[in-house]
């Protein structure tokens, strides 16, 4: 899902280190954080060192973690510290990030960072059903809006649409175009749709960030900051669903925000008690795993499905020789589908095709990566699908549709381009060795030449880091 | 037609690419005796206060982590954390109470609870709330229900790991997959999914949810519930749950045994209870992903001394049933097993061994080699629970 800086661990990473400082100062958000970036041996690792008495160094970690995982190792203590949780050069955790952590955990402080419980009666209509048909068809509204753009399909939902400031959004960060008096959907748009609704609900929400910056900069509206905006998402993740909770208690940027938080559908405001605020699903699995979310979408279409007759459920069926039968009733997701497939048959709640190379290559065209392709296809992949997997101890989705349809997208792409650093030149051939490897096991090496002596890293901080500790420890030896 | 889908060279099978859940049990025991003697040091509200940051710590891993926590009591097993599904069980067991009454106490726990929930929840987050106030809640009504007659010595630890055991088995079926299809069109895969079942039940379960027991001990191991403990642990053994031990007082042997044999870690924090929560944070953590990459503890030693079935007696050497395996501390009566009533020959036990002299060709070895097999019984050793 690389999509500029449409996805949360990218727009993370740009911050600077001061902004992860502010960050912290909520144990909501450090929770948030802790829950949602990391991987698990990271997560073991901060959990160990968060009471540890003493400092816990690099080499103590040496000794903990098996050789066999020395990779796994690499690749936490590069995301801790590219989320500024550790120190640079150490292994001790930033004394904000520390903190909130503990308080986090302990239930301790002053901070009302988990939102403050409404006192007011919950009005009767208010359940768990009435809030998930809000939050979908806010959502579904967003959603027809931008593939009504597709042009496929006439998408007649006989509702208004979104709000004009979510349309503004999504035509300021490009996932619709406007050419003439048309709209048009741009490849963002396209791999927008292709997205669980998950993502793209941090995808829309980092592009309000955004605007929100550019805004900044140029002077106008500026009662909003995009750190404090990044941790009330976070707060709202961390909310009951179901419950209500304060407006009052809120800072006045924040309840300035909760406008566009109701456009999104975020969030529910009972018209004649403003009051108080009820976060819906959407807000509260913001920070569950990615992995998590098949089971809570199951969970959401099982909670809707009941009052809107199944609507927005659709479950593929992909068979070795490329058909694809799709229980699907809506329109918006048949549309989906159109954009990769061939559709050949639509009967009443099931329509059925085939991936072709011709449908396949229309896809990549309109930007739509063939992972994204392959991610869709398994997050809807029928429950029969997963079943047959499990038994025969396969992969969910036959992996020679999975290999032909990467192949034909390697047909349109024969070069792919990333920026980065190159190093060469390096003084002895040991040198070259250890650095290339370091940034291997980071995962940051995007090529190496071994024979050369020359390797290509996308990101240069922590090499740099490397290979300064390394120079002094060498100084060391020699001295 | 399947022959061809070139799965081969996907290592991976299906499932592993997702995070799965992992369910910490864990067993508090909550013997009055042993928490007093360790009083000084450690006080059990503080103790709590740790174990519900350990707690709160497991479930901050991801959304889906469960947990389970039972009280180990010295006469019964108890549960804390969610709560106990009939909660007449506890009204029969707080003795001498009227119904009336006990629901009017129930009614005044929930009121408390709520209050509490709404007051401070502000600066925590929801679940650990929750946590907090059912488990202060049931033990709470635990303590109150605890007669100064019920004051044992040691903890009832087998029969909460039974239970455990049986929350684990639910939550397993409850994770798991609808097993039948409903699709009679593909019997192919109902077929495979049943043979799969039958030939490893651990299999299927083990993909779905990753399961541990924790059992924080502050009591000696009572010799009385040997064999009790010892079903529950090959259980757990068979379905690879590790079973997880910090002792804070005492030497829980079974427990010991219990770590070694199903894979799990004990520590023994006797000499420095005040650490609990770097204990817990740092030994007893990491679930059964995170320990294929970190080095567990080890214990360097593993009392491996077993308890007679006839006198409950813990002992070093003792007399063994060939057919059911009983251990007897001395000859039982009539030399029948007390077990299965096996008539058992002692032989010429106590006889001084007669040596054997070496022979000189092999191949009369190898003949003898047999025979004196057939003397000694099995020659395979007891077999390994897998």
């Amino acid at each position: 899902m690389a999509t500029g800086t449409n996805s949360l661990p990218q727009y993370l990473e740009q911050l600077p280190g001061t902004t992860f400082r502010k960050l912290y100062q909520q144990p909501s958000t450090a929770f948030a954080i802790f829950r949602r970036m990391l991987p698990h041996m990271a997560k073991t690792i901060v959990m160990a060192i968060l009471y540890s008495p003493t400092p816990f160094s690099l080499s103590d970690l040496d000794l903990w973690v098996k050789p066999t995982a020395a990779r796994e190792k690499d690749q936490a203590i590069a995301i801790l510290r590219l989320l500024h949780i550790v120190q640079p050069q150490s292994l001790a955790l930033t004394a904000n990030f520390k903190n909130s952590l503990r308080l986090a955990l302990e239930g301790g402080g002053d901070h009302n960072s988990f939102g403050v419980p409404s006192t007011e009666p919950i009005p009767t209509e208010v359940d768990h059903m009435f809030l998930d048909k809000y939050a979908r068809k806010k959502w579904d509204d967003i959603l027809h809006y931008v593939v009504s753009a597709t042009g496929i399909t006439n998408v007649q939902t006989g509702s208004s649409g979104p709000k004009q400031s979510v349309k503004d959004l999504l035509l300021a960060g490009r996932l619709v175009e406007r050419r003439g008096a048309e709209l048009t959907i741009t490849h963002i748009g396209f791999s927008f749709l292709l997205q669980e609704a998950n993502a793209q609900v941090w995808a829309l929400l980092l592009l309000w960030l955004e605007a929100i910056d550019v805004a900044n900069a140029s002077g106008n509206r500026s009662d909003m900051d995009s750190v404090d905006m990044l941790s009330f998402f976070f707060m709202l993740a961390s909310l009951e669903f179901g419950r209500a909770y304060s407006t009052d208690a809120l800072t006045e940027s924040r309840r300035n925000m909760l406008p566009t938080l109701i456009d999104f559908g975020l969030i529910y405001i009972p018209q004649h008690n403003t009051h108080q605020f009820f976060p819906t699903r959407l807000a509260t699995t913001l920070t569950s795993n990615e992995t998590a979310l098949r089971s809570i979408s199951a969970g959401f279409s099982a909670a809707t499905s009941s009052t809107s007759d199944e609507q927005d459920k659709c479950t593929i069926i992909l068979e070795t020789n490329f058909r694809m039968y799709a229980y699907v009733h809506s329109p918006l997701q048949i549309a989906v589908l159109a954009l990769f497939s061939n559709l050949k048959f639509r009967f009443k709640g099931l329509v059925s095709g085939r991936l072709t190379r011709k449908s396949i290559k229309n896809a990549v065209g309109h930007g739509i990566t063939a992972d994204q392709i392959v991610a869709y296809l398994s997050t809807h992949a029928d429950e029969q699908m997963y079943r047959h997997a499990a038994a025969a101890n396969k992969p969910v989705l036959p992996p020679v549709v999975i290999d032909q349809i990467r192949l034909w997208q390697l047909d349109t792409e024969r070069i792919s381009t990333c920026d980065g650093y190159l190093f060469k030149e390096f003084d002895e051939y040991k040198e070259y060795k250890a650095v290339a490897d370091f940034a291997e096991n980071i995962g940051v090496c995007a090529w190496r030449n071994d024979k050369k002596g020359i390797f290509f890293a996308t990101k240069v901080e922590q090499i740099k880091d490397f290979m300064r500790s390394r120079r002094k420890a060498n100084e060391g030896n020699n001295s | 037609m399947n022959r061809i889908d070139a799965s081969a060279h996907y290592s991976e099978p299906a499932s592993s690419a997702s995070q799965i859940p992992s369910l910490l049990t864990i067993v508090v025991d909550t013997n009055p005796r042993a928490w007093a003697a360790i009083a000084d040091l450690l006080p059990i509200s503080k103790a709590l206060a740790n174990l519900l940051v350990f707690v709160n710590a497991h479930l901050a891993f991801g959304n889906d982590n469960h947990v389970a926590i039972l009280a180990a009591h010295p006469n019964r097993a108890v549960w804390l954390y969610p709560k106990s599904p009939n909660p007449d069980f506890r009204a029969a067991s707080s003795r001498s109470n009227s119904d009336v009454e006990m629901t009017d106490v129930d009614g005044r726990q929930d009121g408390t609870s709520a209050a509490a929930e709404l007051g401070g929840s502000a600066n925590k987050f929801p679940l650990f709330a929750q946590i907090e106030t059912c488990i202060l809640a049931s033990l709470r009504s635990l303590i109150d229900s605890t007669a100064p007659s019920d004051l044992n010595p040691t903890t009832l630890v087998s029969g909460a790991l039974t239970l455990a055991l049986s929350y684990i088995n639910k939550m397993r079926h409850a994770l798991e997959p609808a097993k039948t299809s409903s699709d009679p069109a593909n019997p192919t895969s109902t077929a495979a999914m049943a043979t799969t079942n039958n030939s490893s039940p651990t299999d299927t379960g083990a993909s779905t949810l990753h399961s541990r027991i924790l059992v924080l001990s502050v009591s000696d191991s009572e010799p009385a519930q040997y064999i009790p403990t010892m079903n529950a642990v090959f259980a757990a053994s068979h379905a690879r749950i590790p079973v997880d031990t910090l002792s804070l007082y005492g030497t829980p042997t079974f427990l010991q045994q219990a770590a070694f044999i199903t894979g799990g870690t004990f520590l023994s924090a006797a000499s420095n209870p005040r650490g609990l929560l770097s204990y817990l944070m740092f030994g007893f953590l990491a679930d059964a992903e995170a320990r294929k990459s970190f080095v567990t503890p080890t214990q360097d030693s593993v009392d491996f001394r077993a308890a007679c079935f006839c006198h409950r007696n813990v002992v070093d050497t003792g007399f063994v049933c060939s057919i059911c395996l009983s251990i007897f501390c001395s000859v039982p009566e009539n030399a029948e097993c007390l077990t299965c009533g096996t008539k058992l020959a002692l032989g010429n036990y106590g006889a001084k061994p007669a040596v054997a002299p070496r022979k000189k060709k092999k191949k009369k070895i190898r003949a003898n080699g047999t025979s004196a097999r057939e003397d000694t019984g099995s020659a395979t050793g007891t077999p390994a629970p897998t």
